[in-house]
């Protein structure tokens, strides 16, 4: 991967996408690296396609945007397609089971092309809301942009104040996390 | 009532409206008049979040036309007063930005430009770079300053405060989609610690004493019966910019001494030119930059300088040729040739622009 690590994450707004971009540049940030989070979405309220562009690198952070990612995130049917043009020889392409997409919709240029079922083990282990949080699991497990132990207190950061009113929200986090991590151990 | 907003340094992530808030805060800006656009809408709510809590003002208009005008109305009674808009905000915005102009009033403008024409994207553009600079059915009488991040947006919005109260013309703040809503690391600060001296702020109207016998009577004119008269106000105003762009223009260049490809580039668009530059410098292209960082007015005088050596100039920016344009008429008398890479509403990477480069 370059210099700096270049991640594209698309799905339906409300999937969580900002939020895990949000957690990941700010727990690069913290851990004193150079990071940068720039949110992109169309004028609907809901339903859109909302895509996070992330860059976290060492040295201060040119351009917000990037033509092709390190590695793209896409949760939805809309997602992978739209997410198609961030992809070049070097990327590691993640998709979610669930999405509809068939071969055709998968962008063959990529490096690699990796389904996880995020959606269904967050249904049937935790609770369908911490989803993002399993994404998030696999992204540093891919990607190793941050420690588990830095995306725990990233986490911590963003989402304490919940935690601080029901405690097992914390515990299902980190489990959340730990899982995307193993789910995607030697898939690279 | 908490004390100051920012004590001493501070390192922080955050995005440019944030940033734009915490600046406008720390430079004692009195009150924000609004009306909700994206991307500006982050403004307003930072705003309207931390202004109580530092015993600052906001009202929220019925639209861009009330904002502007309750602005006017805010600097007139003597306060630190701003405003913020984006896109077709900023069009409307142009009625009283031009009364502004006409009756020199100090206050200060923060432009977040999204896609256009019209609705167009919430996104990003560059694309309202004229209007902000020329806007209204005037001269264009105006201080802009393109910022490139979040460390510009919070320098220039409590430098644009001063300036602003300094030379007595509307000021602007001209930002982009993508500042507004990215986060990237900062240092924000007290501008008094850093020895900013804040410019005293003053009543235009309604100052005490009678007219004409404590102090001179002020008569805020935006309305004149002749045209010799008008023609008069106008030069005046001409001569007063002209005397003033010597100590306002503000640009950056870079590796332009021995450079036969200037790129020219302004606000967060140079960041991938100026990494362009980096690139193609490492393998062996004689290329350098320039980045007017005050619009209006322009430092042509340093741009001219920049390119004398240049045999070509590349305009990057994200709108169809608004800066281009700009770059020609200060360099009409050269022979040097001006050429354009356009992403009208798109975000430009140092990548393209390399690419742009090497395919010549």
């Amino acid at each position: 991967m370059g210099q700096n690590f270049k991640l594209a994450m698309a799905g339906e707004g409300g999937q969580g996408v900002q939020s895990v971009a949000m957690i990941l540049t700010e727990g690069a940030y913290d851990s004193g690296r150079e990071a940068i989070y720039i949110p992109n979405f169309g004028v609907e309220q809901r339903g859109g396609v909302s895509i996070a562009f992330v860059q976290i690198g060492s040295k201060p952070i040119e351009a917000p945007k990037f033509k092709t990612a390190d590695m793209v995130v896409a949760l939805s049917d809309r997602a992978v397609l739209r997410t198609g043009m961030y992809v070049g020889p070097e990327t590691v392409f993640i998709y979610d089971e669930s999405t509809k997409a068939t071969e055709e919709d998968l962008p063959r240029q990529a490096k690699k092309i990796i389904p996880i079922p995020a959606i269904a083990i967050a249904k049937e282990e935790f609770n369908p809301r911490v989803f993002n949080i399993i994404i998030m699991g696999a992204i540093i497990g891919l990607s190793q942009v941050l420690t588990e132990e830095q995306a725990r207190e990233a986490i911590e950061n963003k989402l304490g104040y919940k935690f601080e009113q029901k405690p097992e929200l914390r515990e299902m986090n980190f489990n959340a996390l730990s899982r995307g991590i193993n789910l995607v151990q030697g898939l690279l | 009532m908490a004390d100051k907003p920012i004590v001493g340094e501070k390192r922080a992530f955050m995005t440019g409206n944030e940033a734009v808030t915490w600046a406008a805060l720390a430079a004692g800006a009195h009150i924000m008049y609004g009306y909700p656009i994206t991307p500006q809408n982050e403004i307003m709510h930072y705003w309207t979040r931390m202004a109580p809590k530092y015993d600052r003002g906001f009202l929220q208009t019925e639209d861009e036309l009330s904002a502007g005008f309750t602005c006017i109305g805010g600097v007139l009674a003597g306060k630190r007063a701003f405003t913020g808009t984006a896109g077709p905000g900023t069009i409307l915005m142009q009625e009283p930005l031009s009364m502004a102009e006409m009756m020199r009033i100090p206050m200060v403008t923060v432009i977040c430009q999204r896609g256009g024409p019209s609705t167009a994207t919430v996104i990003y553009s560059q694309q309202e770079t004229r209007l902000t600079c020329f806007g209204g059915n005037g001269e264009g009488y105006r201080l802009v300053y393109s910022t490139a991040g979040q460390q510009d947006l919070f320098d220039y919005t409590i430098k644009a405060f001063n300036v602003a109260w300094k030379y007595r013309f509307p000021t602007f703040i001209l930002s982009d989609g993508y500042q507004s809503k990215m986060r990237e690391p900062l240092t924000i600060y007290d501008p008094e610690e850093r020895g900013i001296k804040m410019v005293e702020t003053e009543p235009l109207l309604g100052g005490t004493g009678i007219p004409g016998v404590d102090r001179d009577p002020r008569h805020l004119r935006n309305t004149y019966n002749m045209e010799d008269e008008l023609y008069q106000v106008v030069m005046d105003m001409d001569q007063e910019y002209k005397r003033i762009a010597p100590e306002v223009v503000e640009y950056k260049a870079m590796e332009t001494e021995d450079a036969e490809l200037v790129l020219v580039a302004h606000g967060i668009v140079s960041r991938a030119t100026e990494g362009a530059v980096r690139v193609l410098r490492e393998q062996g292209y004689r290329v350098g930059h320039f980045r007017p960082i005050t619009l209006r007015p322009f430092p042509g005088e340093a741009l001219k300088e920049a390119v004398a050596k240049a045999r070509r100039v590349l305009v990057v920016e994200s709108s169809m040729g608004q800066l281009a344009g700009m770059v020609k008429e200060e360099l009409y008398d050269l022979s040097v040739p001006v050429t354009g890479y356009f992403r009208p509403g798109e975000g430009i990477t140092a990548e393209e622009v390399v690419e742009q480069v090497r395919g010549r």
